[in-house]
């Protein structure tokens, strides 16, 4: 027995020495990632890992840089000769990383296929003012819109794939081909992706010649897999307990800033009890954000004003919605003639006790923590709060996107621009205004925002559009997302983030 | 013998047609769309149906059932929604991962269980029984994914003597690249094999443990081990020998059965300690409502517990003579 242990310990030992004796792997930056890719075609891209992972195997026409400004990628220049045309001249002799030319061609058919219904791309909807598409020459490409559409610059840097590959029957999800700073090496799926440097880039060449995308599912789990060192970058989705921890540990930088998303209570203007604005109002003001943010998200989210990202051009300090305000809800609860007549502790109105159904979905433990603390202060104020908590496949098909929903907690991400968070949500019939919010003058204001070509329309036009929503609050916008990086110090280069978590930025590149 | 083998495997299709029904009864009734899940929250209404339409989730049920039957005769477990791959592709890509684990795990199990055991009973009452028991109680009542983030923490982040994560080269072809002179390769699979193995086997082997020592301390009692001791016997053979093997039929059935309960802890620990087997394939398939997936991976688990129950009864007719099958 003893003998055999000895054994053992000594192949262990032996093993430990070997970890230690390979070689520094100098230009490989491993990164821990919380799902797999389901998909490596830019098109169909729908997972943050496949959004991260295709923006640096592909590149767009335009690349949107950390403070969100469209620059120049595989499009050299563009011209708008009129507001509904958009015309892009691409750089001489791209290539893919296979060695193959890039063409006009191959940015008509990403787009036509993107276009194309029965092809199901989830980002469709962005890119539906487009008219028609179309190759002028092999390196000018035109678009038509229907209308004019400000944000479209901002969704160009979607992946260009390549016609011929496609056409040919080579599957690009699982073996993708495109024009970016990396190519796929290897893909082992559930585990890892493994990039390499593309030596047909067009650009500067990344400082990291291999990167290695970890994918591991539980969030204590891959901060704790950083801190033994097993990889040198994590990042946004990270559980605030983690995030306070790895922030005092000074073997690791960080980058904390503001994210690109936002938690919102969605209320159902459709409901009853929910149509008035002024119902709606007095709800709000039971929601103690600075306390959610403070000890639910431990302050890594900041507490939100308006509907409007703070990081936004079109942001205004002066628009707010309703604070916490315990005495001004009940107030208003009064003015709606809802009073404790039977003094049960619950108000009541015509017979009927005050109820209201507050819901969220169970992955982001800190949404369930959210709603369970507004359920307690609902209850002080005299509301008899209930709360409905189901797993996301079921609370976004079958409740929140079917109107069953009173009070929702849920998000959006990838804000690029106001009209990401404002047009689909909150027009009237809008394809995702899941509490069927209706105000003509929102909808007039929201159309001019997205056509207007001033940038100074473009602002106005948001800035009356939110003012009103915070007074009539279709949505209470509860806090903006806060997106965190943590990287190894002993990394060679320096790493910049991005509030999307795109990873040029980790490899080497600026901006 | 071999009729009986015959006829055990001829039920494994009623068994399997069995779990189809019912898993695919159970899809029904769960809520979640995995249109919706696909195309996330922008996407509109009509694009939503449109994509059910497609992927014949509009069809009534009957019609799915029936040609997911017609398929499954020809060897075709369908189409991941998600990966856009054969099912049996992505299956067969992780099934080994999760054998590799859940045997080691097993091994582990019966090597601390056994040892446990037997120490505990042969030292009756004393500190090692209770220390042995202590663990026991522990091992069977901590949750695994628990005990996988505290073993990770120690062993990875405090101590950095093995890896947090992952897995090396399979351990067949690991041990072939050690015989060839290449022993790291097989101490790097090793090494990635440790923390997730133990974590796994933890509650098996408590529950081994318990077992066994019950098991002994009954069989150190009977005649034949006081035969064997008046005999003149050496304290090591009689436990060993005569005692251990007679302990162990009743064990060897709940061996059989764990088995079945590693396959199913897997799901746990490879998320904790990102091993690309089955289990972690299991929660991303359900959480996004990838129907086929789920389906294929249900039936999966459902032969190879049949196959292990089978195993067990084939090797418990050869330890116990008394046992005959036919």
């Amino acid at each position: 027995m003893s003998k055999a242990l000895s054994i053992t310990s000594a192949l262990l030992l032996a093993g430990f020495s070997f970890t230690a004796l390979s070689p520094a792997k100098a230009a490989t930056v491993t990164i821990g990632t919380d799902v797999d890719a389901g998909t490596l075609d830019p098109r169909l891209a729908r997972d943050t890992t496949a959004y991260r992972a295709t923006d640096l195997i592909y590149s767009g026409l335009v690349h949107v840089t950390p403070s969100l400004e469209a620059r120049p990628d595989l499009a050299e220049s563009w011209e708008t000769p009129d507001p509904t045309t958009w015309i892009f001249k691409l750089r001489p002799n791209l290539k893919f990383s296979d060695g193959s030319p890039l063409t006009a061609d191959d940015v008509v058919f990403t787009f036509s296929t993107i276009l194309n219904k029965d092809f199901n791309a989830p980002m469709r909807a962005l890119y539906t003012p487009i008219s028609a598409v179309e190759a002028v020459d092999p390196q000018t490409v035109k678009f038509t819109l229907s209308a004019p559409y400000a944000p479209l610059l901002s969704y160009l840097d979607i992946g260009i794939v390549s016609k011929a590959l496609v056409e040919g029957g080579n599957d690009i999800a699982l073996k993708p081909v495109g024009a970016g700073p990396m190519k796929l090496a290897s893909w082992t799926r559930g585990s890892a992706i493994e990039l390499e440097a593309n030596p047909n880039y067009w650009g500067e060449k990344p400082k990291a010649d291999k990167v290695s995308l970890k994918i591991i599912g539980d969030g204590s789990a891959r901060a704790q897999a950083f801190e033994a060192g097993d990889l040198d970058v994590i990042q946004s989705p990270l559980a605030p307990q983690d995030v306070k921890r790895l922030e005092a540990d000074d073997r690791f930088g960080h980058a904390i800033q503001a994210g690109l998303g936002v938690t919102y209570v969605n209320f159902n203007t459709k409901d009853p009890l929910l149509s008035s604005p002024k119902m709606r109002k007095a709800f709000s003001m039971l929601i103690d954000q600075k306390t959610i943010v403070d000890d639910i998200y431990q302050g890594v989210d900041q507490v939100a004003s308006s509907i409007i990202l703070p990081s936004s051009w079109a942001y205004s300090a002066d628009i707010k919605q309703p604070g916490f305000d315990i005495e001004g809800a009940a107030a208003l609860f009064k003015e709606e003639g809802w009073a404790d007549t039977n003094g049960d502790g619950i108000l009541d109105k015509g017979g009927k006790p005050l109820t209201v159904t507050l819901s969220t979905h169970s992955e982001d433990s800190n949404r369930v923590q959210t709603v369970e603390f507004l359920q307690a202060i609902f209850q002080a104020a005299g509301v008899d709060a209930k709360t409905q908590i189901s797993d996301w496949p079921s609370f976004s098909a079958n409740y929140v996107q079917k109107s069953q929903h009173q009070i929702a907690l849920l998000g959006w991400l990838n804000i690029v621009d106001p009209d990401r968070l404002l047009f689909a949500q909150l027009t009237t019939g809008g394809s995702t205004n899941w509490g069927g919010y209706s105000n003509p003058t929102v909808d007039d204001l929201l159309k001019q925002g997205r056509s207007a070509t001033a940038q100074a329309d473009r602002v106005a036009a948001y800035q009356k559009a939110a003012a009103i929503l915070a007074d009539e609050l279709p949505y209470y916008i509860v806090s903006y997302q806060g997106y965190q990086l943590f990287y190894s110090k002993k990394l060679p280069f320096e790493v910049q983030a991005t509030p999307r978590g795109n990873m040029r930025g980790l490899i080497g590149l600026k901006d | 013998m071999l009729s009986y083998v015959i006829r055990r495997l001829l039920l494994l299709i009623p068994m399997a047609a069995g779990m189809v029904i019912v898993t695919f009864c159970l899809l029904l009734l769960i809520p979640g769309d995995p249109a919706s899940v696909l195309l996330g929250q922008e996407a509109s209404a009509e694009a939503i149906n449109n994509l059910r339409t497609t992927l014949g989730l509009n069809d009534p049920w009957y019609i799915r059932l029936g040609s997911y039957f017609a398929a499954l005769l020809q060897g075709d477990m369908g189409r991941s929604i998600f990966q856009n791959q054969a099912v049996s592709e992505i299956i067969a890509g992780r099934l080994g991962a999760t054998i590799e684990l859940a045997v080691v795990a097993l091994i582990l199990a019966c090597l601390i269980g056994i040892s446990l055991g037997v120490l505990a009973a042969t030292k009756q009452g004393s500190l090692i029984d209770t220390v042995s028991m202590i663990f026991a109680q522990l091992g069977v009542s901590m949750p695994v994914y628990w005990l996988g983030l505290l073993l990770m923490l120690l062993f990875a982040v405090t101590l950095g003597w093995l890896p947090s994560i992952g897995r090396g080269v399979p351990l067949p072809e690991a041990l072939i690249a050690a015989i060839t002179g290449q022993p790291g390769v097989f101490l790097d699979s090793l090494s990635h094999i440790i923390l997730p193995a133990l974590a796994l086997a933890a509650n098996s082997a408590a529950i081994i443990s318990r077992l066994v020592r019950t098991s002994m301390l009954e069989v150190l009692r009977e005649d034949f081990v006081r035969t064997a001791y008046a005999k003149g016997l050496r304290r090591g053979r009689v436990v060993i020998r005569h005692a251990l093997r007679n302990a162990l039929l009743p064990v060897l059935s709940v061996i059989g059965l764990r088995f079945g309960a590693l396959l199913g802890g897997a799901v746990l620990t490879e998320t904790i300690f990102a091993w690309p087997g089955l289990g972690q394939l299991t929660i991303t398939a359900i959480s996004q409502r990838d129907l086929p997936l789920i389906q294929g991976i249900v039936l999966t688990f459902a032969i190879i517990f049949a196959l292990v129950n089978l195993v067990v009864d084939l090797l418990y007719a050869a330890v116990d003579p008394r046992i005959r099958l036919g």
